[in-house]
Order: C-alpha cells, then sequence, then structure tokens
C-alpha cells in the first residue's frame, strides 16, 4: 500500500512535532524571561512562581477541586453501573443516554446552566426556593469549592461511567455467585467481593477524573472564578491574560507541574487498564448474571437515575434557552413569560465578534476535524498494521497528548506560535486543536483497522479483486464506521474548544467558547445563552451530517451490487 | 487441474535468524483429487498453501497450475492472486462483515463483471448445493459458524474454480459440529470433481478426506500416500507416529521372507511387513497398531507373533479399554473390546497378524 518504512518515519515527524514541540517550548519558555527573550535562561520565573504566597492555597483548591469531581463523578457512576448490569430496572436505555449525550453539551455551557440556576444573588432555582420556602438567604451558593465539585462531578459522570460499566459487564459472575453460595448477603458480596475485584477500573476512572478536572477551565473559570477561588488552569489564565502585564514564563513555570502531575497520573491509569493491571476475573464465558429483584426499590432508584439525566441533559438546554429569550434573569413566571423575545438571539446576530467567532469556530471544525481524520487513518494504518519498532513509538507518540491540560498545552504552543507567522491566526488554532485531540481520532479508527483481519483482503483478491478494488469494496467500507466516529469526536470537541483557545487566540481569531466566556466575564447572560443555544445547534448538525455521509457511503456500497 | 511444485524455497528471518519454512518442495497434486498437505504446525504447509494462492512470494522454485506457470523465480514471473483463478476457504473463514450473505458469495462474480441476472442464478444455485437457501438477504455476521464456514464455501465455488484450497477449515468450529461438517465437505467435494487442497494438522480429519495425503515436518514433505498407505505401511517413523497412535519397538533385522521378515527385539522374534527391504543385520524398528492386537487369558497355541505379558493398567473410555501390556522391560498400548472380561494385573497374551505390522528403518 505505501513505502512503509518511510511512511512510518514521516509520520514520526508529524506527531512528534505536534506533540513534543509544545512541551519542549513550555519547557524553555519557563526558564525564559518573557515572550520576547525566549531562550535566555533563568531560574527567575520559578522562584517568582512558587513562592507566590496565594500558590499554596491554589493548590489546596485544585486537590480538593480534582479528588471531589473524581468522588462525585466515580460514586455516581459505579451506581449507575451497577443498576444497569445487576438489576432489573425497567427502561435500560437511559444508561446509554446518560453515558453519551452529555458529550454534546459544551462543558462551558454547562456549567453557566449551573450558575444561572444557583449563583447567589439571582440564581432561577435559588430564588425559586427562597420564595417557596421564605429563606432570606441563597438556598446553595453555586461559587463555592463545593458547588464546582458537583458541576465538574456531573461533567465527568459519562466518561467515569463509560470505564466502570464495561468492567462491570464482564466481571465473572461465579465469583459473587460463590459468595453467595458461601452464605454472604447481597451487601457483603457486593462489598467484600464485586467492588474489591473492580478496584482497578474504579480507580482508573477516578484517576482519569482527577486529570480532566485538573485539566478544566470551564467550570473553574465560570464557576470559581467569581467566588476568587481559584485552581491551577485559573492561577495560569490569571498570569496570562492580565492585560499588559501578561507573564508567560511564570505561567509555563506553574504550567510544567500540572503537566508533569497530569503525565503521571495517565502513566498510573494506562497501567491499571493494561492487561497486567486486571485482576483474573475477566471471562469470555457468556453467563448473564441473575439480576437483582429492586421490588420495593425499584421506583426510588428509577427516580434517581430519571433526575440524573434530566440535570445532565435536559436542564442546562433548557435553562439556556430560557434564559436567551429574557432582558434579565428571573423566576418563571407569567411576567418573565409575557417579556419574552428574540432580542438577545437578534443582537448576537448583529454583533460583530459573535459571528466571526461562530465563522471561525465552523471552519476549525470542520476543516480541523477533516484534517485530523486523514492524519489519524496514516497514523491507525501504522500502529495496527504495520506493527514495527518504529510504529510502537508513533503509538506512544500520538497518545501523550492525551495527558495534556489544554490550558498548559496552550502556553507551550504560545513560545511556538510567537516566533512565526502563524501567531494569532485560526492556523494556530488548527495546529494546537489537531495535537491536543489527535488521540480522539487515532483511537476509533485504529480499532476499525483492527476489526479488518488481513484474510477479509486476502480473500478478495484470491475471489479476483485488484488492490484498488479490494480497498474500494472491503477496506473503505469497514473503515466508515470509524472514521465517521473518529471525526464526529474531533468536530464536536474543536467547535466547544476552551482551554487551549483562550491562551492561543486572538483579536481576529476568536472562537465561539471564547466569546462565550467573554459573555459570562461582562455577566451578559442573554446573549450568551443564545449564543450557547447557536452553538449546539452547531455541533449538533456536524453530527447529524457526517453521520448521514456515513450512512450513505455504506449504503452506495449495497446499490453497488 | 494438476499443480505442479518444483524446488520451492521460502525463508523467514525472525530475529536475525533464518527459518526455511519451505526447504526446496517438489510436489504434484493430480487433478480432480482430496490432496491434504499435514504436519504439525509451523510445518511449512499453510506458507506452502499461501504461495500456491499467490498471497505468498516464495525465494525459489516454480510453481505451475494447470499449464499456467503462475510462479518462476528464475523467469521472474509472478501472477498475482487475482489472476490465478482459484477459489479459497480460511480459517477465519473471512466473510465480509458488511455485507449480505447474497454479496458475499456474489463477489468473485461481480469482479468478472458478470451480468446481473446470471450472478444471481449462479448464486442462487451454489447457496442451494450448500443448503443455505433463503439465506440470501441475511447479515454475514448473523450466522452460525458452520453457516459462515459453508458461505466461505459457496463464496470460493461460485466463480468455478479448477482448484479450491482450504486452510484448516474446521478448525473453529466445536468437535460435534467439525464432524458433521468433514462428512459434508467429503460429499460436497466428491459431487465436485475438483483438485482440492486442503491443509491441517488434524490427522482424523486428513484420514477421511483425503485421496492422497503429504507429510510435512520442518518445511519438507516426508512421505506422500494414500491415507490407507500411510496409515498401515509408512515408510517413515515420524509419519507412521503421527498419523495414528503406535507401539515402536526397537530391534535387528534376522532374515527376509518374501515380503515379510523376520525381527528380533526385546519382547521376541517378530514377524511383519518389510516393503522398504531392509536387509539382514540392519537396526530397524517395528510399528503396530494397538487396535491390531488380539487379546486372549488363556494361551492360543503356537502360532507367529504370540507374547505373553501382563497387564499393567485398564482404563475405560466408552467404545473400548485402553489397556497397557508389559512384556519384559517392554510396555505396549493396546485396545481391548469393551465387553472383555478382565482386570489389571491379569496375565494377558497378544498376538497381531504379520500383514498388521510393519518395518521401518531408524
Amino acid at each position: 500500500m505505501f513505502k512503509k518504512p518511510s511512511l512510518t518515519f514521516s509520520l514520526i515527524l508529524i506527531v512528534g512535532f505536534l506533540t513534543v514541540c509544545p512541551v519542549l517550548m513550555l519547557l524553555f519558555g519557563s526558564f525564559s524571561e518573557g515572550l520576547t527573550s525566549f531562550g535566555s535562561f533563568t531560574l527567575d520565573k520559578y522562584i517568582e512562581g512558587y513562592t507566590d504566597p496565594i500558590l499554596r492555597e491554589v493548590l489546596l483548591n485544585t486537590i480538593i477541586f480534582t479528588v471531589g469531581s473524581a468522588l462525585v463523578a466515580t460514586t455516581l457512576a459505579l451506581f449507575l453501573a451497577y443498576v444497569n448490569t445487576r438489576t432489573n430496572l425497567p427502561f435500560k436505555f437511559l444508561f446509554s443516554i446518560i453515558s453519551i449525550i452529555p458529550m454534546m453539551i459544551p462543558h462551558i455551557l454547562f456549567s453557566v446552566s449551573w450558575v444561572l440556576l444557583l449563583n447567589p444573588s439571582n440564581g432561577i432555582l435559588n430564588r425559586f426556593l427562597m420564595q417557596m420556602f421564605g429563606l432570606d438567604g441563597a438556598f446553595f451558593n453555586i461559587y463555592t469549592l463545593p458547588g464546582m465539585i458537583l458541576v465538574e462531578g456531573l461533567l465527568d459522570l459519562p466518561i467515569a461511567y463509560l470505564i466502570i460499566a464495561p468492567a462491570m459487564r464482564a466481571f465473572d459472575v461465579t465469583l459473587e455467585e460463590s459468595s453467595k453460595v458461601c452464605g454472604a448477603s447481597v451487601l457483603r458480596t457486593l462489598f467484600r467481593v464485586t467492588l474489591p475485584v473492580l478496584r482497578p477500573a474504579i480507580l482508573a476512572a477516578a484517576i482519569l477524573v482527577v486529570v480532566r478536572s485538573l485539566a478544566s477551565f470551564a467550570v473553574p473559570s465560570v464557576v470559581g472564578m467569581p467566588g476568587r477561588i481559584y485552581v491551577l488552569s485559573t492561577y495560569i489564565y490569571r498570569s496570562i491574560s492580565s492585560g499588559f502585564a501578561a507573564d508567560f514564563g511564570k505561567a509555563a513555570a506553574i504550567g510544567m507541574s500540572a503537566l508533569v502531575a497530569s503525565i503521571a497520573l495517565i502513566y498510573v491509569y494506562r497501567y491499571l487498564t493494561s492487561e497486567r493491571g486486571k485482576f483474573v476475573t475477566v471471562s469470555s464465558r457468556g453467563f448473564k448474571p441473575t439480576l437483582l429483584d429492586l421490588k420495593q426499590y425499584k421506583f426510588p432508584v428509577f427516580l434517581i437515575v430519571g433526575l440524573l439525566c434530566f440535570v445532565l441533559i435536559v436542564l442546562p438546554v433548557l435553562v439556556l434557552f430560557y434564559t436567551s429569550m429574557l432582558p434579565y434573569s428571573m423566576v418563571p413566571s407569567a411576567r418573565a413569560f409575557a417579556m419574552m423575545s428574540w432580542n438577545n438571539w437578534i443582537d448576537v446576530l448583529k454583533d460583530p465578534i459573535s459571528l466571526l467567532s461562530i465563522r471561525n469556530s465552523l471552519t476549525l471544525g470542520v476543516v480541523g476535524a477533516t484534517l485530523g481524520v486523514v492524519l489519524s487513518i496514516f497514523v491507525s494504518y501504522v500502529i495496527v498494521k504495520v506493527r514495527s519498532k518504529a510504529s510502537g513509538i508513533l503509538e506512544s507518540l500520538s497518545f501523550l497528548s492525551f495527558s495534556f491540560p489544554g490550558i498548559v498545552i496552550g502556553v507551550g504552543f504560545m513560545w511556538f506560535f510567537v516566533q512565526t507567522p502563524l501567531y494569532g491566526t485560526i492556523w494556530a488554532l488548527l495546529i494546537g486543536y489537531i495535537a491536543t485531540y489527535l488521540p480522539y481520532g487515532v483511537r476509533p479508527i485504529s480499532s476499525a483497522f483492527v476489526q479488518i483481519h488481513d484474510h477479509l483482503e486476502e480473500s478478495s483478491r484470491i475471489c479476483g479483486a485488484s488492490t484498488f478494488y479490494t480497498m474500494r469494496r472491503i477496506v473503505i467500507p469497514l473503515l466508515v464506521p470509524g472514521i465517521v466516529s473518529g471525526w464526529i469526536l474531533m468536530a464536536t470537541m474543536f467547535v466547544r474548544e476552551l482551554s487551549l483557545s483562550v491562551v492561543l487566540s486572538r483579536p481576529g481569531s476568536e472562537v465561539l467558547a471564547v466569546q462565550i466566556l467573554h459573555f459570562a466575564e461582562d455577566g451578559l447572560w442573554g446573549k450568551l445563552s443564545a449564543l450557547g443555544i447557536m452553538m449546539i445547534f452547531l455541533s449538533s448538525t456536524l453530527v447529524v451530517a457526517a453521520t448521514l455521509i456515513g450512512k450513505k457511503l455504506t449504503r452506495m456500497e449495497v446499490v453497488d451490487t | 487441474m494438476e499443480i505442479r511444485i518444483k524446488g520451492l524455497i521460502r525463508n523467514y528471518y525472525s530475529e536475525g535468524k533464518q527459518i526455511k519454512a519451505l526447504d526446496k518442495v517438489d510436489l504434484t497434486i493430480p487433478a480432480n483429487e482430496i490432496f491434504t498437505l499435514l504436519g504439525p504446525s509451523g510445518c511449512g504447509k499453510t506458507t506452502l498453501l499461501r504461495c500456491v494462492v499467490g498471497l505468498e512470494n516464495p525465494d525459489g522454485g516454480e510453481i505451475m497450475i494447470g499449464d499456467q506457470l503462475v510462479w518462476s523465480s528464475e523467469k521472474k514471473i509472478f501472477v498475482p492472486p487475482e489472476k490465478r483463478g482459484l477459489g479459497m476457504v480460511f480459517q477465519t473463514y473471512a466473510i465480509w462483515p458488511h455485507m449480505t450473505v447474497f454479496d458475499n458469495v456474489a463477489y468473485p462474480l461481480q469482479t468478472r463483471k458478470l451480468p446481473k441476472e446470471q450472478i444471481r442464478s449462479k448464486v442462487r444455485k451454489v447457496l442451494g448445493f450448500v443448503q443455505l437457501d433463503g439465506f440470501e438477504g441475511r447479515p454475514a455476521t448473523k450466522l452460525s459458524g458452520g453457516q459462515q464456514q459453508r458461505v466461505a464455501l459457496a463464496r470460493a465455488l461460485v466463480a468455478e474454480p479448477k482448484v479450491i484450497l482450504f486452510d484448516e477449515p474446521l478448525s473453529n468450529l466445536d468437535a460435534k459440529l467439525r464432524e458433521d461438517t468433514r462428512k459434508e465437505l467429503r460429499r460436497f467435494l466428491s459431487e465436485l470433481k475438483i483438485t482440492a487442497v486442503y491443509v491441517t494438522h488434524d490427522r482424523i480429519e486428513a484420514l477421511a478426506l483425503s485421496d492422497h495425503i503429504a507429510v510435512m515436518r520442518a518445511g519438507r514433505i516426508v512421505e506422500i500416500g494414500s491415507p490407507k498407505k500411510i496409515y498401515f505401511n509408512s515408510d517413515h517413523r515420524f509419519v507412521a507416529d503421527f498419523i495414528g497412535r503406535a507401539n515402536l519397538i526397537k530391534g535387528k533385522v534376522i532374515r527376509e521372507e518374501g515380503n515379510h521378515a523376520v525381527f528380533d527385539s526385546a519382547i521376541g522374534q517378530i514377524v511383519g511387513l518389510n516393503s522398504q527391504k531392509i536387509a539382514p543385520g540392519q537396526e530397524a524398528m517395528l510399528c503396530i497398531r494397538p487396535e491390531f492386537m488380539k487379546l486372549a487369558t488363556t494361551e492360543v497355541g503356537e502360532g507367529k507373533n504370540v507374547f505373553c505379558g501382563k497387564l499393567e493398567t485398564l482404563v475405560f473410555i466408552g467404545e473400548a479399554y485402553e489397556g497397557e501390556v508389559r512384556i519384559g522391560d517392554t510396555l505396549l498400548t493396546t485396545t481391548i473390546e469393551p465387553t472383555e472380561d478382565i482386570t489389571e494385573g491379569d496375565e494377558i497374551y497378544i498376538s497381531f497378524d504379520p500383514d498388521h505390522c510393519f518395518l521401518l528403518p531408524v
């Protein structure tokens, strides 16, 4: 198909540039005085950054925030996974909704919707509860660490669920059965057998949530900053966003420790999810577990699952849409509905910067995902089908960025782009996006390649098909589903991208999430909500379009015969 | 169609070491026969098959299919697999998961650009032949293992190739289904008048299906013969041992008696077939299969090849007993009628016909 060694080599160069370059630039940058004096060696920024008296509090906040989010997300995920695989709860389709749909709602919008509901001065839910029960103060102040943990935990629930649920499903039920035969009760079996055996999966999920909340910028900026609660990502943001005094050297020095922590945690995560880390419990025998009958608890448990669905999916969109129609925040009432208008929508559509950000994000989504997928196809081909030592290096390189906190790697890229004409253009964002989100393309496409056993191609040749005909009828159709999901993942990530963009975006290269952040900082909730709904609509359109094109490509195969 | 292979060489390199997967193989596969390549894993049988199909390129030698030279290292001829007009059934079946049964089977005809009507009737006919009528619209992944195997067979047959190749097609089926499918395959192939090359490591499959068997070891063909020849009177110790259970007794030839020879061993003098004419005075090996030994609890009178020993172990396995008889220092395995009334420790007389044991060179 290709001249293999040279293909592998050039891919290593490209992917190596994308993933290693920002790390090296971050490292060199942290030893420099500022963006204009790159390469001058100095320890000043480390000393300045790490002796800052605020840093202690920031680090403590970071630890509470990440560990707390991990606890919330993992506990909820564990509950959902257990209820789904082990009980006779009706309407099991809700679980696949919980695990997929929330990923379509951008984190910044999810955070904003909770601020709109629970902020202390005019949060809709707070005001509603105050009126209901005649409270003096707000029922719950979202601008606190518990508020941040609640929102981040809910955001990371789907990813934790996607790790724990398969482990729960692959669990060898005879282990539980033998515990019951030994006389243990359901609860005792759960705590003495099931949970300990699943410990690697649970730990892996928790670690991944820690990494993601460490990298999270949406929640700390929208929920944390108004209450002056800073974590590492917002602390870094503050040092580069303060107008003339932007200090990229200090940002890099602080960012280094976030990056190192993140890489170390991902290393542990990969160990836990590799074969070595697992207990030998996953059996391939198709034993169906006997489902636990919930009896009278069926309804309450169902209520919790349904409520989670509502809170994760329906509520954010509803709140945003409601807010977008109103001039200012108010509790739903006859008066509120009477005041509804499209003014915010019209304002946004007249605002040149908002329009530019829509155009930029759309371009980045479509062009970026397409380029990213093309690169992912070649990378996956080499990883799966060539299998040499060099392709092993390529695999490690292409998954390296999985552990990159966006804002930190953005600072690294900043040091690079400042020295190129790409600085301040959307092409800088494009390169940064592809580098950071490459694993999202490589993962689905390489598993599609794995599915294509060599025999499938070989038997086509024997049936009289040329190499080209084999590509067209066998290889491409089998790859299409993987390519489509890779494209969808990348495109939706790019349309909503915030943490990298917040560093790299400059006047002229505004993108949707950054514009939304600006609206949030200015308290323009109505405009923000209108633009947010447009953003959701935009990425849903891309998802639908990609799915339809994918269907058409596979259908062509059938019609063709 | 006949397949002629001359001096075929194929080398692999693994960690700097050269492995001879095919070591100058010469072989003629007769037309319209079921021909089996049998051997332990790593003997080169699959490599040989893949060279014939064209999925692998040998490092030397020639392959002729009918009167077409499809590979020649010397003349630099390589006919790609799609131009060789063969059919093949893979171990994994290689059924395309994104297509229906019809599309899978129609594929070879579509590559040959046949008119649609003709494709439809041919596919229907071949699906009928493998007893999959009415499965046309079924997605290929919604079939059982046995059904997928038959789809693979139908796809290999539909373009009416002159040669069909099988690479361990039954090894992914469970034991009972494998037995049924083996019988079915035998019936299909004998109806077809087609050259079939069959690769397997399962000796029972080879014996049950083949007209001729070539036993391979370490990249070479050790022996070629009909199943009965190889089973009853193999020329080679490795083959005799590989093709069935065998007692191998060491000794020396004393004298020849026509087709037979008298052989002196630790348990006494034995008369056995000597088709390889091993000369008196030579060291040799005698092979006797467990099922050819007759047992008696009382002396059966004077005769050739009668020995007295002690029944050391006796294991009931349903269709028979498996017994071990000790004669001096020699332990022989025998198969005993399941109705026989004996117990471990009994004194026992065993005898076997001189035509049912054979001498092998050491």
